[in-house]
Order: structure tokens, then sequence, then C-alpha cells
């Protein structure tokens, strides 16, 4: 035991040595790579190619021919099923077509339907109206919307540093880009490769809001390969087999890139570019900051030409589709957006210890991913065709308990900021031009701009928050159920005809908030309510704002 | 006993208010009766206000002069209640508490930009430090010390500034932002009758019940949970204390009419209601123009607020059971610097002074000493770390313990490596 120790010590001083060496002589990566390896050097390699083969799980997807949507829907429930069959545990019911409606609004274009789409979706009976519904939300222009909510939130890191970032060319960049439904491969590419400034390309905004090497080393590894290194940058991670030569191998691509602030010659804009010589500057690296040569992740070092850009080699390795990762993470953060749980989860931590809860499945979906030239609307067609995404919420007495992974029953989802504003302007309305102008004067003092952007700086939970529970806190529920721009004086007029009768008011309003007709005795139960207020627009009134605080409005079920 | 809500009251309080007679719940009144509950309980745990100056106040034109270095400025020192300790001529009546006060001379936090420097300060780690957002000392102290079953929340930031929030504590320990004393909670009303709210919030608790019947969640559980807990604020006496407009007329005026001086005495209401921690934040320190002018009236503004707040607190008995801490981003440059005709100081975090009064400290001391220019620190550095483990000790938390992130990463509430400052302690 002692003398293990010491041999370790010894060997941990030998590389901390080297370290120090290196860093001393600060010898750029290629100049490193064009000579020849000392023996020290060697034992170490060799050292790091044993520690290799127990490396977290970095097996090649297999190359597999594309399989028709459908087919890879039924593989879905195949994989699902198997489990809960082995579990002994009765799945809920088909859900309703309300249900499936509503659902397939939040999680494909990011809002609930309007009255008028409720009730054409409720009274077609054409049969195979669920699969049109699904290709209609994903030709919607809606849809990029959506995406584009989901993916700049992740892409622009909500820090001090990035106050003055314009966000609006990235998310109309992205919007375009996932409406068009270009390959994922090809929107990391340009993501991670892109120059110029700002407002020519849009792309360059994930770049200076993740300025620095170590940042954009964390971000590119949880985002698109779906793992988490950045503890690896100042020390080896505890529990996973990243060392901080993983972390600083990768980190070297981006040693030569720069991003310089507004106000150029050329260009108003903030600029992106990529030099040829390395970014010296020492003081933008963390104090844990190594010089290593530039390594794929778990899968060898690089080839640099000094004289040409670093960063599209790396978007060349990581997009590709031999690379172990890249599909398998997005396929993942896929499933967890429309599941609200990645059947890795969390979604960016994916590694040995940590495994899939059903590895078959995501196998099957990251190779065809991978197969369907990283087609996203793919990937979401044939999950919301499924039979599992399309079971009810409603839990029965067989996996009332059962984990929630198992996805016995669909499991409920809070709203994201975007998708509650967006759902309450379905029922409300937009907000005023007057309040447009408001929010266009606050736009001057560094304020997120317009109402959208406001209620969702203000609703915005912390990052990592799990889509399964409700965080929302006191200040925001009391901004939903006390102020006027949430509780607007003309709802009723909006949601109803005065000259109607009851039960249709009623019908309308369960109509435009939940999305279904009320039930039989939630119909008289209302009646009954109506009937006892004073004057019958005050109770409608009373009803409408009980009906958008539930957890049935807030909630994707 | 239960504790269950009776007309927007506990139980308990309702008891306590009936045996002393106070059915007719006049301010004073049920004011009285909480204070004195804050007095007992806060006997374990201290509260503390932070009085923070947002863009980083200059040390030597407020608490470390040094008339005769170069770059000494315009203002004279004077003598102050603590013997042989002296402070700026416009902080008169706050030279009356210095021996209930020390001063932390020593402060050299490294962080010379204003976003991360007064993260850095709140948090006591550096941003992006790990890939975290970490909590700040209030979100800390709601966890570690705050009253669960109180009905407003822990930790109230006041006048905007950023507090830097919970972090990975999640949304439980959220300050509840006030941006401005005078207005209190933003929505707090009803925008109804109270007859017709509670009619309202009844038929929603109605249809609470029959849907989480056949749909139950965590995320259904928690969002009645939370409607619980917003509804039962509004309609709490506590919510009360968010009204500093019962406060007299002459009380509010050597507070100070500014938003700071609402600030100050907000924050003495919360705290006497058992919030345990309040941020008031107090803008425009970032001089690099005009410093004498702006530093003369900001410093008017934190004389009047600030010694009020303590005089108030000592009087009502709750100065030793509170810490207050006035600090900002970082100091400013010893040199005044020569650009435009009104010239003024630059950010300077390599010595700088921060103050700390009541919370049963002990008062009349200054911690630390910078040589004859208040350029570098030469007894006693204070770094972040140090200030961080200082200030949880005082309020009573175990800053060497860790906390576990979502993710089940273990992280120390300060960091190893603190020297907390000893000699603070009575």
């Amino acid at each position: 035991m002692f003398n293990q120790k010491t041999i370790f010590s010894k060997l941990m001083l030998l590389v901390l040595g080297l370290i120090i060496i290196e860093i001393a002589n600060a010898a750029p990566p290629e100049a490193k790579e064009a000579n020849p390896q000392s023996k020290q050097d060697k034992k170490i390699e060799d050292k790091k190619k044993e520690r290799k083969l127990s490396k977290t799980s970095a097996k090649l997807i297999a190359s597999k021919p594309l399989l028709a949507s459908k087919v890879l829907s039924s593989l879905i429930d195949s994989e699902i099923n198997k489990k809960i069959k082995e579990e002994k545990v009765t799945p809920s019911a088909k859900s309703t077509d309300a249900e499936f409606q509503r659902r397939a609004y939040l999680d494909i274009i990011g809002r609930i339907p309007s009255s008028s789409e409720t009730k054409t979706f409720l009274e077609d009976t054409t049969s195979n109206k669920r699969v049109k519904l699904v290709d209609d939300l994903l030709a919607d222009d809606e849809f990029g919307k959506h995406m584009a909510d989901i993916w700049q939130a992740l892409l622009l890191p909500r820090i001090s540093d990035n106050r003055r970032v314009q966000t609006e060319p990235l998310t109309l960049w992205l919007e375009n880009q996932f409406n068009v439904n270009t390959g994922w491969d090809q929107i990391t590419k340009e993501l991670l490769t892109s120059t110029g400034p700002q407002d020519q390309n849009g792309s360059i905004t994930y770049f200076i809001s993740n300025a620095s090497v170590d940042k954009m080393t964390d971000s590119v590894s949880k985002l698109f390969l779906g793992v988490q290194l950045q503890c690896a940058q100042c020390h080896n991670h505890p529990f996973v087999d990243w060392k901080q030569n993983d972390y600083w191998g990768l980190a070297a691509f981006f040693m030569k890139v720069q991003a310089k602030p507004p106000g150029g010659k050329d260009t108003s804009s903030p600029t992106v570019s990529e030099g040829k010589g390395l970014n010296k500057n020492k003081k933008s690296l963390p104090e844990a900051a190594q010089f290593v040569p530039a390594k794929f992740l778990a899968s060898g070092e690089a080839t640099l030409n000094t004289a040409e850009p670093y960063r599209p080699v790396l978007a060349n390795w990581l997009t590709s589709k031999t690379n172990p990762f890249f599909s398998k993470a997005m396929a993942n953060r896929v499933w967890a957006q429309y599941f609200g749980k990645g059947l890795v989860d969390p979604v960016d931590d994916m590694h040995d210890g940590n495994p899939a809860t059903h590895p078959e499945l995501l196998e099957t979906l990251a190779t065809q991913f991978s197969a369907s030239n990283f087609d996203l609307k793919f990937l979401i067609r044939s999950i919301c065709n499924s039979e599992t995404y399309q079971r009810s919420s409603k839990p029965n007495a067989s996996n009332k308990e059962t984990d929630i992974a198992l996805l016995a029953h669909m499991p409920i989802k809070n709203m994201t900021p975007e998708q509650l504003f967006d759902s309450l302007t379905t029922v409300i309305g937009a907000a005023s031009k007057g309040n447009q102008r408001a929010d266009k004067n606050k736009a001057a003092k560094n304020l997120p701009k317009g109402a959208r952007a406001q209620f969702v700086a203000f609703f915005q939970p912390e990052e990592g928050t799990s889509a399964l529970s409700y965080e929302t806190g006191i200040p925001q529920i009391l901004r939903l159920m006390n102020s006027p721009q949430m509780n607007p004086p003309n709802i009723i007029q909006r949601l109803v005809d005065k000259n109607e009768d009851t039960k249709t008011s009623i019908e309308k309003i369960y109509l435009s908030i939940l999305n279904r007709m009320p039930t039989d005795e939630e119909s008289s139960r209302m009646t009954n309510f109506l009937s006892q207020a004073t004057d019958k627009n005050k109770g409608l009134g009373d009803m409408v704002w009980a009906l958008l605080n539930t957890s049935e409005f807030t909630l994707n079920h | 006993m239960s504790n269950e809500m009776v007309g927007g009251l506990y139980r308990r309080d309702l008891l306590k208010l009936g045996a002393l007679g106070v059915g007719g719940v006049s301010a004073s009144g049920w004011m009285n009766v909480l204070a004195g509950h804050a007095a007992e309980t806060q006997a374990k745990h201290k509260s503390c206000i932070l009085l923070y100056m947002s863009g980083g106040p200059s040390h030597k034109d407020t608490f470390d002069l040094k008339p005769d270095s170069e770059g000494a400025g315009e203002f004279k020192p004077i003598s102050t209640s603590a013997p042989g300790i002296q402070i700026s001529e416009h902080l008169p009546k706050l030279a009356k508490w210095m021996h209930k006060s020390a001063l932390l001379r020593g402060m050299s936090t490294g962080e010379g930009a204003h976003a991360r420097a007064a993260y850095f300060l709140h948090t006591g780690y550096k941003e992006g430090q790990g890939g975290l957002t970490y909590p700040s000392l209030g979100a800390i102290a709601s966890m570690e010390t705050g009253n669960p079953a109180l009905p407003i929340p822990n930790f109230v930031t006041i006048n905007g500034g950023r507090s830097y929030g919970s972090g990975y504590l999640g949304s439980k320990h959220q300050p509840l932002n006030i941006a401005d004393a005078k207005s209190g909670v933003a929505n707090l009303s009803a925008l109804v009758s109270d007859n017709q709210f509670n009619s309202r919030v009844s038929l929603l608790n109605e249809m609470e019940k029959a849907f989480h019947k056949d749909y139950s969640s965590d995320a259904g559980v928690s969002h009645q949970t939370t409607y619980q807990r917003a509804v039962t604020m509004m309609k709490s006496a506590q919510a009360k204390a968010f009204d500093i407009s019962s406060e007299p007329s002459n009380l509010r005026s050597e507070y100070g009419s500014g938003k700071f001086g609402e600030g100050c005495l907000l924050a003495r209401r919360l705290v006497e209601t058992g919030v345990r921690f309040v941020e008031v934040n107090l803008g425009g320190w970032d001089t690099h123009q005009d410093n004498f002018e702006k530093v003369k009236s900001l410093s008017a503004q934190v004389d009047a607020g600030m010694s009020t707040l303590i005089s108030d607190l000592s009087q009502r008995g709750l100065l030793d059971s509170t810490l207050i801490v006035w600090m900002g981003d970082f100091g400013r440059t010893p040199k005044i610097n020569q650009r435009g005709p009104k010239p003024g100081r630059d950010h300077y975090p390599k010595a700088w002074t921060s103050v700390m009064v009541g919370g049963g400290i002990k008062g009349g001391q200054v911690i630390g000493k910078t040589d004859k220019q208040g350029a570098t620190v030469e007894e006693r550095p204070i770094s972040t770390i140090d200030f961080m483990s200082t200030a949880c000790g005082i309020l009573g938390i175990d800053y060497t313990k860790s906390v576990q992130t979502p993710i089940g990463r273990p992280i120390r509430i300060v960091e190893k490596g603190a020297n907390p400052i000893k000699e603070l302690l009575a």
C-alpha cells in the first residue's frame, strides 16, 4: 500500500514536472507535435493508451440503413414496452385527442392551440389526423421559433459578460435553420466555425457569448458531445475517466479564435476571426491552463496545419457519423425535450457510470438520426407518432408509483417561460401597441427587449432545473394572479359572445384555456357558480382567472 | 398543536395575539408581538442587512482617509465615538456609531470589473468557476438559518441591483425583489375585492383537486404548494411589513427621503418580522468623473440611512442579533485621475474598506491597515473568502459545510483556504 502510494506520487510529480516544463516553454501544440517524443513523454503516452481501454463508452456508432419514420416509431415502442413488461406494469391508456393535441402543440411549436384550432382538430373525423397534425406542426414556422428559443438559452449563457450581447441575430439564424431543416451536423459546424461580423452572420453570437477557451470547451462538450468536462479543467475528473489532458486537448482547438468588440473599421458589429497565431494572452486563460497537442475527445490526436484555422478540423471530427458522442448527444437531448428527461439524465453527463435507462433504444435513435443525415424533423416525427409519446399522462393504479423513466405514462412537464408566455397570449391576446412602445424605451437601458423577453427573463428558472419539476417562485405567481397585464379587462369579450347561452360560454372558455370540452360535471358546477355571481361577466371573469391559474393550464401534460 | 392558517394568520400567532389582547390587530400591536417573537428565535441565528454600494466606493474618501498622501482628495477626517478611529467628515452621524462598528481596511479582492467583482463578493466564488452558478450569501442564509414557516421569503432584495440569487440552491431560496421600497412587493394585492378573490381562490382549489386526483405529479404538487405560499403571503400579517407608509414621519425623514433611506427602513421592518437576509442597494459609486461631488452626496444618503438603521435596531433590541454589512464592488484608485474637467478615481480591488456593525461583533476597532497612500494592504489582508467566512461565522452558518448541487456535486459554502477574522468575535 505504502509502496504503491510512493510510486503513484512519484509518477504524479513526474507528470507535474512535465506540465511545468511544458508551460515554461509554452510550446505551441504543433511545434511539439513535430518533435520526436522524448522517452518520458512516450511512457506517459503508453500509460494513457492503457487507460483508454477502460475509458468512457466511446464505442463507434455502427452505420445502419435509414428506416422509415413509422418503423422507428414502432422500434421506440418495442424497446419501451419491453421494459414495462419486465417490470410487470400496465401502461396507461392512449391519450385523448385533446390531450394529444395540446401536448403536440406545446412540444412542437411551443404554445397551446387556439380555441378554433382546438375545435377543428377535435371535430376532425379522419383516422390519421394525429399523423397529419404532427406533419403540419413540423411544417409550421413556429416550430423553428420554438427550437430557437430552446437552443438560444443553451448556447448563450446568462452571465454578466453577456449583458450587452445582441441575441436576436442568433435567434433569427437558428429559427431559419430549424425551419428549413438544415442537418444538425451542418448547424453545429456553422456554430463552431463561423467567422465575420455579427450583423452578417448571426451564428458567430455563439462564440462571442462564450468568448474564452475554457467557456467554449465547457459549452461544446456539454451541448454537442453530451459530456461534462469542466471538472477536468483543473483536475482529473473525480468520477469519470476524464483527465486534464482530455480537457486541454479539446481546448487547444480554440486557441486561435478571437472575438473583437463592436466598433471596428469595417463594421459596427462584434466580429469573430480565427487568426494564424495562437492566442498568447495568458490572462484570458484560467490558471490551470495547459498547452497540450489538440486531441479529439477519446479519439486520438489531431493533425493540424498551423497556417490554417483549427476549428474546422474539430468540427469535421465532431459532426462526422463516426463520432461516438455527437449523434447520441442530440438524440438524447431531443428525447429529453419531448419526455422531460433524457434516456441519459442529466443530458450532458453521458458516461459509463451514468448509463441510459434504455441503452438499446438510445443506440437505435442515435444510429437512425445519423443515418438520416441528422434530420431533426425525422427524429421528432418518429417520436411523436410513437405509442409511447401518445400515452396519457394520467397514471393508473399499476404505474402510479413506478419510475417516471419507465414511460408507462407520459411524464408531466413544466412549461418553459416562452411556452407559458406564448400560451397565455394565445388566450388573452398579444400586448397592446402602447406596451410595446414602453418596452422600446426600456431596451435603451439594457433591459431585455419587448414584453416577451421581459416575461421570459422574469420566469427563467435556474440552469439545470428539471422540466419535470415546477420551480416557479412566489413573485412570478403573484404576477400571474394579480398583474393587470396577465388579467386584461377585455378578456371576456375576447373569449365569449354576450348573446350566447351560459353553457356555450363555458364550453368556449374551456376550449380556449384547457383545450378540451368541459365534462358534464364541470359544466353544471360552472353553471351553478355563474348563477351565484351578481353579474354574469364578473362570474365569467372569476372562472377565467381560476382556469388560467390551474396546474392543468400551466403544465404540459 | 396544529399551525394551520386562520384568516391569514397562523393559529399559534392568533392565540398569542388573543392572549395579549390585540384581537383588533392594530398595526403596532402585531408588529410588537412579532418583534418579540423574532428576538426570541434570533438568539440562535442572526439576521443580516447588506448595504451594497454598486459601482465601488472610494475608500480614501469614506472610511480610510489619508490626508497627507498623494491624491488625498478634498475631504477631511473627523474623530468618532471610537477613540483613535477617524472617518470622512461627510459621515458625521455614522461617526457616533463607530464604537459599535468594525472597519475592515484590509480588503483585497482581486476582481476589478463591476459584474465579476459583485458576483465574487456576493457568492465567494468567481463567476463561471467549475461551470456552476453559485448562491449568494443571502440565499445561503435563507437555506441555513431561514425560518421555513415564515409566509414571506427569507431573502429579500431592495432597490434593484443584482444580488446573484440562489444559484444551485434552487427557487426556494431565490430573493424576493423589491424595486422600490415605497411601492412594496409588486402585485401583492389582488385586482378584485377580498371577497371576490377568496371566491376565485376556492374555485381554483376545487379545480386543482380534481386535476390532481387524476394527474398526480411532482410538478403539480409544487405548483399547488407555491400557489398556496403566494396566497398565504398575500393574506399574511407579515406582508404588512412591506408597507413603510405606516411608519411615523419623523422616523422616515431621519432615514432620508431617498430610495436608499426608504430601503433601510423597509429592511428594519423585514428583519423585525423574521426575514433573515435583506440586501439594500445604493448605486452611483462608479466615480471615474466628478468623484468628490458624487461621493459627498452619496455619503449623505449613507450617513442618514445607515446611522438611523443602527439606532432604530438598537432601540428595538435587535442590533446584537442583526449584522449590518456595508460594502461595494471594490475601492478606488489612491491617485486621482487626470481625465476631464472634474476628475475622479478608477477601479481598485487591491486595497479597500468594508464595514460591519452589530450582530454581536466587537465594535470600535479597525482590522487591517493600508500604507500611507491607501494603495496596498500592510496588515491583515482580507480576501473575498476571508470576508465570506467571517460573515457566515457571525450569522451562525458553518462555512466549511458542503452542499450538494442538483447533480450531486458537493460544494463547500466557502472554499477551502479562508482565514476568518477572529478579532471580530467578542
